[in-house]
């Protein structure tokens, strides 16, 4: 999960949105219309026009390149699913709301009969306008702003959490954990970045935490600078407290930095349970070796019991085979999934068929967490959640929830000083 | 009052004015909607930076943190209209009002204390900055979770409350930027503009000839935070979500001057050529650009040509147009005015 997706979490978990149940899905109506001839030979007019926008350049460059990678994988692994081609269209927002906005006019100028994108809920709110205006369907790949699917839109569907799920879940997940380990701190040390992104989410945790019965007290919280370059002092005051986990809201380097200090001050927490990016991501393992075993980290995740997540993480393995698959190539894959399905069972790109078909989804073999893809009467899909993952041997591995894990929590951490 | 707007200027200018005028007014019928929406934002980096530009460019008080105004504008007239459903009109009032108290707080401090220069500049920045962070942190605002208009019957044309096409924000700021241009111009022949150009060219000369500075400069920040608050509103319910992140950010607030920086610091008509060069030029270079296939090569290309531009015509590209069409008129100074 991205930092602005557990931001926009933590923000909006204090307005405490109210979902709507879900409208149930046209049954199988997926499978039924798009395996009958009629769909397939209307369906075989061309392949369907999709305006991929995101942020390929800007400050959020990396992520919007890291989501590409889920759109160059796509196209055999649709047609494998007997899907029908899309012609994709990229755009670039340039992570910026106002290119992002123009940029959808120009894809929808150039024919684009469904958007997708745009990781950023700023650039995907204003997206979001001109495919209403236009009539023109949007699947949000990332973006957790639960406004986006609260402002009354018509054509905008997003299959991501929104931000009360991701840290709802997460607080349900360890208790889960804690369950399955037999064994449960009882008291944390809350570290947090101190910048907007680590204050939001200090503030989402401390409205959602009191909701569940937590076995934990959280001993101490510790704030700290975002370009801190030592945070000795932070992890000897946490230590001191004698607190028996660290619950973080982190960055990659702070990460790094806070797990080297741990192993210089010779203090292995029973457990990391990290809300924030940095934990799992490439560069730690990469960085810190066998070091970064252990941290559990709550993000949006992929099942890895459920088969197309096997081909899609073949499929990233063979494309780029340094890059662990993530929760960006999983979304923008799965919009584009939704793409496809949805045009073979309408038949046509006509938009507003188009709309209706996305709007039917029922896909029940997908690759995120959760009962499949299907929206309800806002476009939100309000079954897909989170995963707890934990840094085991250099890969992430599920552990929770349950029907998705594939191991035991290991628990506590395996000692710094014994690897 | 007419004579005076156009006293001073040729035919040719009037002309000419007349003739973008009237391209700019039918433009909607014969553009696409990406063209249109092209147009929009060109218009509202022409009308902002016109703004900006009576603030530098006129009086010679460099602000890097414009994009306060815009947010304290957009945050005030969609907070009222998202929690009290107040009009937009109204809420403008609201949003002039506070974009205005903060540009005299910003102003009083700095010309009170005699912050100049960069020195001012950086004030300006902090400013944006903590406002930033305090709509970050407040939950009535949204807070880092953005603040989202209702966007309900966006087809149809509601012009009480702003809500429509893009169309009706069109012609929504095309009058601003005529607006603006007509009262910078107003603005800049009265004794107020003489007294900021002599502030601007030698505060201290300005001073012992008996211009009372801190009284002007408190002017100039106050209309120039009114246009920008005025803007904001209108950002604010075009684009229908705020976040505070990217609205106060300093990186915006430089996206907003860049266009009067091309166009021509210290011109009326520099701030509109520069927004119609910038915009389009972004977009026509993200088409030349699309099929290399190199994520980040337009930003490179675009931030080349502007280079280019800012070297070969230093002083923006409106003086040197301006004499190129003998648009000159009389003064020689405010070349193209």
């Amino acid at each position: 999960m991205t930092d602005k997706n557990i931001k926009m979490a933590a923000a909006s978990a204090v307005g405490g949105v109210t979902r709507r149940t879900v409208v149930a899905g046209i049954g199988a109506a997926g499978i039924v219309a798009g395996t009958s001839p009629f769909s397939i030979v209307r369906a075989a007019g061309g392949p369907l026009k999709v305006g991929v926008l995101l942020p390929r350049s800007g400050v959020q460059a990396g992520i919007g390149q890291d989501c590409q990678r889920g759109v160059e994988v796509a196209a055999p692994i649709l047609k494998e699913l007997g899907l029908p081609e899309l012609q994709i269209m990229n755009g670039d927002t340039e992570s910026n709301e106002q290119t992002a906005r123009a940029q959808a006019e120009k894809l929808i100028g150039d024919g684009a009969q469904l958007l997708v994108g745009a990781f950023d809920s700023g650039q995907s709110a204003a997206i979001a306008q001109v495919a209403e205006q236009k009539g023109i369907p949007f699947v949000i790949n990332i973006a957790a702003a639960p406004q986006i699917t609260e402002q009354g839109y018509k054509y905008v569907f997003r299959n991501f959490p929104t931000a009360v799920t991701i840290l709802t879940d997460a607080f349900k997940q360890q208790l889960e954990i804690f369950k399955q380990v037999g064994s449960a701190p009882k008291s944390v040390v809350f570290l947090h970045v101190n910048d907007t992104f680590g204050s939001a989410m200090a503030g989402g945790i401390g409205k959602v935490m009191p909701k569940f019965d937590m076995p934990y007290k959280v001993a101490e919280t510790i704030a700290y600078d975002r370009a801190a370059r030592d945070l000795s002092v932070e992890i000897a005051k946490a230590k001191a407290t004698g607190g028996d986990a660290l619950l973080v809201v982190s960055r990659l380097n702070d990460a790094i930095l806070l797990t080297r200090e741990l192993v210089k001050q010779r203090w292995t927490p029973e457990a990391i349970l990290s809300m924030g990016p940095g934990w799992y991501e490439d560069q730690y393992f990469k960085t810190l070796g066998k070091l970064s075993d252990g941290p559990i980290s709550f993000v949006p995740w992929y099942d890895p019991k459920k088969k197309l997540s096997e081909t899609l993480k073949a499929a990233m393995k063979k494309a780029y085979p340094d890059v662990n698959m993530n929760t960006n190539h999983v979304y923008t894959f799965e919009a584009l999934l939704v793409a496809a399905d949805a045009y073979k069972r309408a038949g046509t790109g006509n938009s507003k068929e188009l709309t209706e078909a996305v709007r039917s989804t029922n896909i029940t073999d997908n690759v995120s967490i959760g009962e499949g893809i299907r929206f309800n009467a806002k476009g939100q899909n309000d079954t897909v959640g989170d995963a707890s993952i934990q840094n085991v041997g250099g890969e992430l591995v599920v552990v929770a929830p349950e029907k998705a894990a594939v191991a035991k929590a290991v628990w506590p951490m395996p000692p710094y000083d014994k690897r | 009052m007419i004579a005076r707007l156009t006293d001073g200027l040729p035919p040719r200018a009037l002309a000419l004015l007349a003739a973008f005028a009237v391209v700019m007014a039918v433009a909607p019928f014969f553009a696409s909607d990406y063209v249109l929406s092209v147009l929009i934002i060109s218009l509202y980096f022409a009308f902002v930076g016109q703004a900006w530009n009576l603030m530098l460019g006129f009086a010679g008080q460099l602000s890097l943190g414009h994009a306060l105004f815009v947010g304290i504008g957009a945050y005030t007239s969609a907070a009222l209209f998202t929690h009290f459903g107040v009009s937009p009109w109204a809420g403008v009032i609201a949003a002039v009002a506070l974009s205005t108290l903060m540009g005299c707080v910003i102003g009083y401090l700095g010309f009170r204390f005699s912050i100049r220069g960069v020195y001012f500049a950086l004030l300006t920045i902090a400013f944006a900055e903590f406002t930033g962070i305090m709509v970050d942190n407040s939950a009535w605002l949204g807070g880092s979770a953005g603040l989202f208009l209702p966007v309900k019957n966006a087809g149809s044309i509601d012009f009480l409350n702003l809500r429509g096409p893009p169309i009706l924000f069109y012609y929504l700021i095309l009058i601003l930027t005529g607006g603006a241009l007509v009262l910078c111009r107003f603005l800049l022949n009265s004794k107020l503009g003489l007294y900021w150009q002599a502030i601007r060219d030698d505060q201290e000369a300005a001073e012992a000839a008996g211009v009372p500075l801190f009284r002007y400069k408190m002017i100039a920040v106050a209309i120039s935070s009114a246009l920008t608050g005025i803007a904001g509103v209108w950002y604010a319910f075009y684009y229908n979500n705020l976040f505070p992140e990217s609205t106060f950010a300093t990186g915006r607030s430089v996206e907003l001057i860049l266009g009067t920086v091309v166009g021509g610091v210290g011109t009326l008509f520099g701030p509109i050529l520069g927004a119609l060069i910038l915009t389009p030029l972004g977009e026509l270079l993200t088409e030349l650009t699309s099929g290399l296939q190199i994520d980040g090569i337009k930003t490179f290309f675009w931030g080349f040509c502007v280079v280019a531009i800012v070297l070969f015509r230093p002083s923006g590209v409106w003086p040197w147009l301006a004499g190129l069409l003998k648009l000159d008129g009389r003064s020689a100074n405010g070349g193209g005015r």
